[in-house]
């Protein structure tokens, strides 16, 4: 063996096989666990989810939805105002909220009834129109007792390399016949790096 | 005459570069809270984290008329600061998991020596037990 294979074959094929070993292939990671990527510059998936989770505590254990004259109490969407300079769908907050107030027995949310006039469902609409139509009723729109509304803020720091980043993600519930914001609160992730991680 | 300086002065460096960040609290001396007080049962497959994560109590309330809310006190026993990972889980009177958004891992931090809560609320009204699981963060 020359020098030139001595050397070729005890520097090079281990630095590849090292870096390629250091690659990570492709993988399903739990979406609930802690595997999961945290990004400095984007609401992740585990935000969304720690965001409504915990909105949804505060809500229920709050009791005011146990103030509403039929229950469950009728909720509809109103608006969620993205003040981030991200591009969101604000369906990855209000969707879990839903599914979960829906899942306590406390709501069910209008989809014929949306901002703007604008239904979630508009087949559902249109269909009930027909309905109506064909029997000779006047139509009749089930009123939300409830609407739920937020906002979401980010916030950037920065010291050096070191990045970081706070989203607040604020909700409120307004009662339609008053007027009034019944339960308000807002809830804070903040991220701190110089780089994206995997896992927490 | 140096070499004694040069130590003191390293032994100092550390020291402030490793300092910790315990936490002191005041509170009033006889408390008011009546809190309705859970028995627990613990299994520690991890004795370090067991070591130094020390639960000190489970406290539970019913809250939205029917829904279970469950609050644990954990403590670190530690000077340093620490973070972990934890979840809870929900079943039914069956014993099947009820599921649900707010099963997630999450992250908590805590300073040396703290005391924290974290709770639950169970968004099913079929819940009637649950599990905290505690991990060590990555």
């Amino acid at each position: 063996m020359n020098a030139r294979n001595f050397i070729f074959s005890a520097v090079v094929i281990p630095t590849a096989l090292f870096l390629g070993g250091c690659e990570t292939p492709a993988a399903y990671t739990d979406s609930k666990g802690t595997g999961t990527v945290v990004s400095l510059d984007q609401i992740d998936i585990q935000d969304w989810n720690r965001a409504a989770d915990e909105l949804v505590a505060s809500l229920l254990a709050s009791g005011v939805l146990e103030r509403a004259p039929e229950q469950p109490a009728i909720l509809a969407i109103s608006r969620i105002v993205n003040n981030t300079m991200q591009q969101i769908d604000t369906d990855s907050l209000t969707k879990k909220i839903r599914v979960e107030l829906n899942r306590s027995g406390k709501t069910i949310t209008t989809t014929t009834l949306g901002l703007g006039g604008k239904a979630e469902d508009p087949l559902a609409k249109e269909a009930a129109e027909m309905q109506a139509m064909l029997g000779g009723q006047k139509k009749t729109t089930t009123l939300p007792y409830y609407t739920l509304s937020g906002k979401l803020i980010e916030d950037r720091a920065r010291a050096g390399r070191t990045r970081q980043v706070t989203y607040t993600f604020q909700m409120s519930l307004t009662t339609v016949k008053d007027g009034l914001a019944v339960w308000e609160d807002e809830k804070q992730i903040t991220k701190i790096g110089t780089k994206p991680s995997v896992g927490f | 005459m140096k070499l004694p300086l040069i130590i003191l002065l390293a032994a100092t460096g550390i020291t402030a570069g490793c300092s910790t960040s315990n936490i002191n609290t005041v509170s009033r001396s006889e408390s008011q809270a009546t809190p309705e007080m859970v028995g627990d049962k613990r299994i520690i497959t991890d004795a370090s984290l067991g070591k130094m994560i020390r639960i000190v109590g489970v406290n539970e309330a019913t809250v939205s008329g029917n829904l279970k809310k469950i609050q644990v006190t954990l403590e670190n026993a530690k000077n340093d600061p620490r973070t972990i990972s934890y979840k809870f889980e929900w079943v039914d009177k069956d014993g099947m998991a009820t599921g649900g958004l707010g099963e997630m891992w999450k992250p908590l931090q805590f300073g040396g020596r703290e005391t924290k809560t974290v709770s639950a609320v169970a968004t099913s009204p079929q819940a009637v037990d649950f599990t905290l699981k505690l991990a060590e963060a990555r």
